[in-house]
């Protein structure tokens, strides 16, 4: 992702002659993911995760707006993933055709929003002229690798903890209801993408890679920034629970053996078992501490005995 | 578009090809000569697209010098005329565009023997003329068959196409109306090797048949680069015989 | 049925697909008809990369035969890879489409089209493109713009003059950017990059005339590569391929009676009347330092307008002769220009028919003379 940071030669032969021992610089497996953190903030739609270093707010947001003229019944969805120079000093203020940015965000967009995983049906209050119009902004806090992995995730929490205000419509009359009078109503969420990156690395030279049989590339799941810095490939794949590919990107780089990288998808799905399943345990854990005090104050409660 | 049979229960698709067939594929090379040091046109189906490459090349600017390898520069122009309904913008800096360029450059980055020329430019500029699905294939087999008009050395062809499941059937080499009714695969392959260098999914499709849509991709890409090469080999054969008879 | 990609794929699952062929439709005008992949062409195919196949194993694409990038050329260790080649242990394969070519242990593979390279010696015409520290920089059609230092060039006041920092300062009153020039490649850089001189009378700027480009490969390296033609015209053929034509003047005839180089300065001196009036001095140093500015003079002298359409018309027909892709030679450009004679009109010879038919002429010709 960064361009402007440079690895000496001596450090990368370092490095790549530590992979090829089977060795990472921070001790995990090749197919090992970073831990990933998530917290939540007060308010709903509020999520930071973390994955190593690396670190990724996201902040979802509603507003009452008009749907598009051809799709009427529909509401609007936006994810904006802009770098700022708070990440690294390697990206630049206010300029995202950078090349990896571009594909970062071209990445989130086909991951979440083209793959429907978000209800937009749901978002029409009056078909034509009213819709909610969802907002999810990807604010990158530090990078160290894996920019595209965590924003997925980011952006999937804070679609699955946003609440947005109830609204109640009679006739050509619409009432939103503030979430202090009404409990607020979660969006409708109908798969969980889950991009997982590898980073392929050419232990030999050009020419074995291209004429050889032996297909003894390095393949790293979660690389590091430097990892990323060095790598001669990559191939992003998202996939859901139900099996399903939602997205592939590999965008060029080192030309990989179409086995090794059906193989890449089988281990995506591992993962992405497993992170959709913590997503939903967090997820979980945060609802029961919010009630925790809701019960308390309900009056509903006492109604209901 | 719903009332359209994609694909009918005889096997024959909108087109009246079969589920395995490829769309007409032509190509020339040398087609602009003096705007280029290499040059394609090629036709597959209704895509039509010119591709010029100029180089190895002194830099335009110097800051863009790389010392120890060229540096490739690949800008793809969609006119605004290439599909039916005529379009507003220019395309120039739509993400989707940068993407594709982007993408472009990483395939070809690890093809070409950038070594063999430090520092020089290479520059592809890619016009679309026509599009009909598959588009990005399309591109890398113009991009291929410049490049080796331009006599740059490469380790191999890289041959593109783009593959739909339809239910459960792959279907290879999508036109503009099988694309938009089912999610599509387009793969850039490695010469006659079973090596990816360009892999992209962009809608859902089951784990599970990902396979069989790769291999008939990969055996979709074998053939177009046959062709190309049988394309090749017939201009060079040209061009040798006009040599020898002339000097 | 099983098809040939998967041949020596340890995949199961890989394989059982891809026993499908793929169908392909390559001409429109001979209907929608199928083309089934032909199997047993494509089977020796693979196994030319893949497999040791008999016959193609341990023999060599013969010399001139066509590759193209990726193909197995030989896999015979004892070759040395030359250019166009890549290897992998004992396997040389192409990296580009072009002819085998063999000298020697050294296997290379020539492209058909690329290019312009440098070599020591070349005679090249070159644009400055840029002015710099006491170099200029010079497109001649390669891969990198060649160098001409301040110290390779003639300066007015003779070769003996040492270089000052006044003339660094006024480089571009001698070459300024846009300027033509022919030089001769002095030596090459690491990197392929060529290093050009002027150091001789028939070299320098060129004026009085007009510039075409050819592709290189069609101007082969010889001893002489300017010559006088009829009509008083003198054409520089650069070996990067571009080519300079221009009316004769009194260095080219000069030039051309004594091509022995010792003998340029001294044939030049009878001849120089008109750089140098009043002067007649035999002395080549005296004559080195009365080169005076005009050999880096702007001002065409006059030309008068059948001149210039003779001029045009050469232009023309080398044009035509590169466009039948036919090698240029002294003879060839002459015998060309008789053969445009028959087409009154001189932008008429530019037309795809009449280039055609004057390359034919230009072959015909040759021919009947190797015959007789």
């Amino acid at each position: 992702m960064a361009k402007d940071i440079e690895i000496s030669t001596s450090e990368s032969k370092f490095l790549i002659e530590a992979l090829r021992q089977g060795l990472r610089p921070d001790l995990r497996k090749f197919e090992e993911i970073r831990d990933v953190g998530i917290t939540f903030g007060k308010d709903y739609g509020d999520v930071t995760v973390t994955m190593g270093k690396t670190k990724v707010h996201c902040r979802i947001s509603c507003s009452i707006a008009q749907p598009y003229e051809d799709r009427p019944f529909e509401g609007l969805f936006y994810i904006s993933t802009e770098t700022s120079p708070m990440a690294g000093a390697q990206f630049e203020n206010g300029n995202n055709t950078g090349e990896d940015e571009v594909l970062c965000s071209r990445i989130i967009e086909k991951a979440v929003r083209r793959s429907g995983a978000l209800d937009v049906e749901g978002l029409c209050i009056v078909a034509g002229s009213k819709c909610w119009a969802v907002r999810a902004d990807v604010h990158f806090l530090d990078c160290d690798g894996g920019f595209i992995d965590v924003s997925c995730i980011a952006v999937m929490c804070g679609l699955l903890h946003f609440r947005k205000p109830d609204v109640t419509v009679s006739g050509e009359q619409v009432t939103i209801h503030p979430v202090e009078e009404r409990e607020p109503v979660p969006l409708g969420v109908l798969h969980i993408p889950i991009c997982v990156t590898f980073s392929f690395f050419n232990p030999e030279d050009a020419e074995e890679n291209i004429k050889g049989e032996s297909n003894n590339e390095i393949c790293l799941i979660d690389a590091t920034l430097k990892e990323e810095l060095l790598r001669d490939g990559t191939l992003t794949v998202t996939l859901n629970k139900n099996r399903e590919v939602v997205q592939v990107s590999k965008a060029g780089g080192l030309p990989m053996d179409a086995l090794t990288l059906m193989d890449c998808c089988h281990k995506a799905f591992k993962i992405t078992e497993k992170l959709t399943d913590k997503i939903t345990e967090v997820l979980k854990k945060d609802i029961e501490s919010r009630n925790q005090h809701s019960a308390m104050l309900s009056s509903e409660n006492a109604r209901v005995s | 578009m719903s009332r359209l049979e994609i694909y009918s229960p005889e096997g024959l698709r909108v087109d009246g090809r079969r589920w395995n067939e490829l769309r007409r594929l032509e190509c020339s090379i040398n087609t602009h000569a003096n705007a280029s040091d290499g040059s394609s046109y090629l036709e597959q189906g209704n895509n039509k697209i010119i591709t010029l490459v100029n180089g190895p090349q002194e830099p335009k600017l110097r800051s863009q010098t790389n010392v120890t390898k060229a540096v490739l520069s690949i800008a793809v122009n969609i006119t605004r005329f290439s599909k039916t309904e005529r379009s507003k913008s220019s395309h120039r800096n739509e993400r989707r565009v940068l993407e594709m360029q982007t993408a472009l450059a990483r395939t070809f980055e690890k093809n070409i023997l950038l070594h063999l020329y430090p520092r020089t430019q290479i520059d592809i500029q890619i016009h679309v003329l026509q599009q009909d699905g598959g588009l990005m294939g399309s591109l890398i087999n113009g991009i291929t068959l410049a490049l080796i008009d331009a006599g740059i050395a490469i380790y191999d062809y890289i041959s593109g196409v783009s593959i739909g499941l339809y239910d459960t059937t792959p279907l290879l080499d999508l036109n503009t109306v099988e694309e938009s009714a089912m999610s599509s695969v387009t793969l850039g392959v490695m010469g006659r090797s079973e090596k990816l260098s360009l892999l992209l999914v962009e809608d859902k499709l089951p784990l599970d048949t990902m396979e069989s849509v790769l291999a008939i991709g990969i055996a979709g890409s074998h053939r177009i680069r046959e062709l190309m090469d049988k394309e090749l080999r017939k201009h060079g054969e040209k061009r040798l015989a006009n040599i020898s008879s002339n000097q | 049925m099983s098809s040939c990609q998967t041949c020596k794929d340890p995949s199961k699952v890989l394989q059982s697909i891809m026993s499908i062929d793929v169908l392909s439709v390559t001409k429109r005008q001979e209907g929608f008809q199928f083309v089934n992949e032909v199997e047993s062409e494509s089977d020796s195919d693979v196994e030319m990369t893949n497999n040791d196949e008999k016959p193609e194993s341990n023999t060599i694409a013969n010399d001139g035969t066509i590759v193209t990038p990726g193909e197995l050329v030989t896999d015979d260790p004892v070759w040395m890879r030359g250019h166009g080649t890549y290897f992998l242990e004992n396997q040389t394969y192409a990296s580009v489409a072009g002819t085998v070519s063999r000298v020697n242990r050294l296997l290379s593979v020539i492209p058909l089209r690329g290019r312009y390279t440098p070599e020591t010696g070349d005679h090249v015409i070159g644009r400055i493109a840029e002015v710099g520290n006491r170099r200029w920089k010079v497109d001649i059609g390669a891969k990198q713009h060649a160098v001409l230092m301040l110290g390779s060039v003639n300066l007015p006041g003779g070769v003996l003059r040492r270089k000052s920092e006044s003339d660094e300062l006024q480089m571009r009153s001698f070459l300024k950017e846009g300027d033509l020039l022919n030089a001769e490649v002095q030596s090459l850089f690491q990197d392929g990059s060529a290093s050009l001189h002027t150091r001789s009378l028939k070299y320098g700027k060129l004026r009085n005339g007009t510039f075409l480009q050819v592709p290189s490969p069609l101007v082969v390296r010889s001893k002489k590569h300017t010559h006088n033609l009829p009509g008083n015209v003198t054409v520089i053929l650069g070996v990067n391929g571009f080519v300079w034509l221009r009316k004769t003047s009194e260095i080219d005839t000069a030039n051309n009676t004594s091509s022995v180089a010792g003998r340029n300065a001294a044939a030049l001196s009878g001849a120089s009347g008109e750089y140098k009036p009043g002067s007649n001095s035999v002395s080549i140093t005296r004559l080195e330092e009365e080169s005076s500015w005009e050999i880096y003079s702007d001002k065409n002298d006059p030309i008068s307008e059948s001149m210039k359409r003779t001029i045009t018309r050469y232009s023309n027909v080398i044009k035509a002769l590169a466009h039948c892709e036919i090698g240029l030679t002294e003879a060839r450009v002459v015998a060309a220009y008789e053969a445009s004679m028959t087409f009154s009109h001189v932008g008429s010879l530019i037309e795809r028919e009449n280039m055609e038919s004057i390359g034919q002429d230009v072959i015909n010709a040759e021919k009947m003379r190797g015959n007789s």
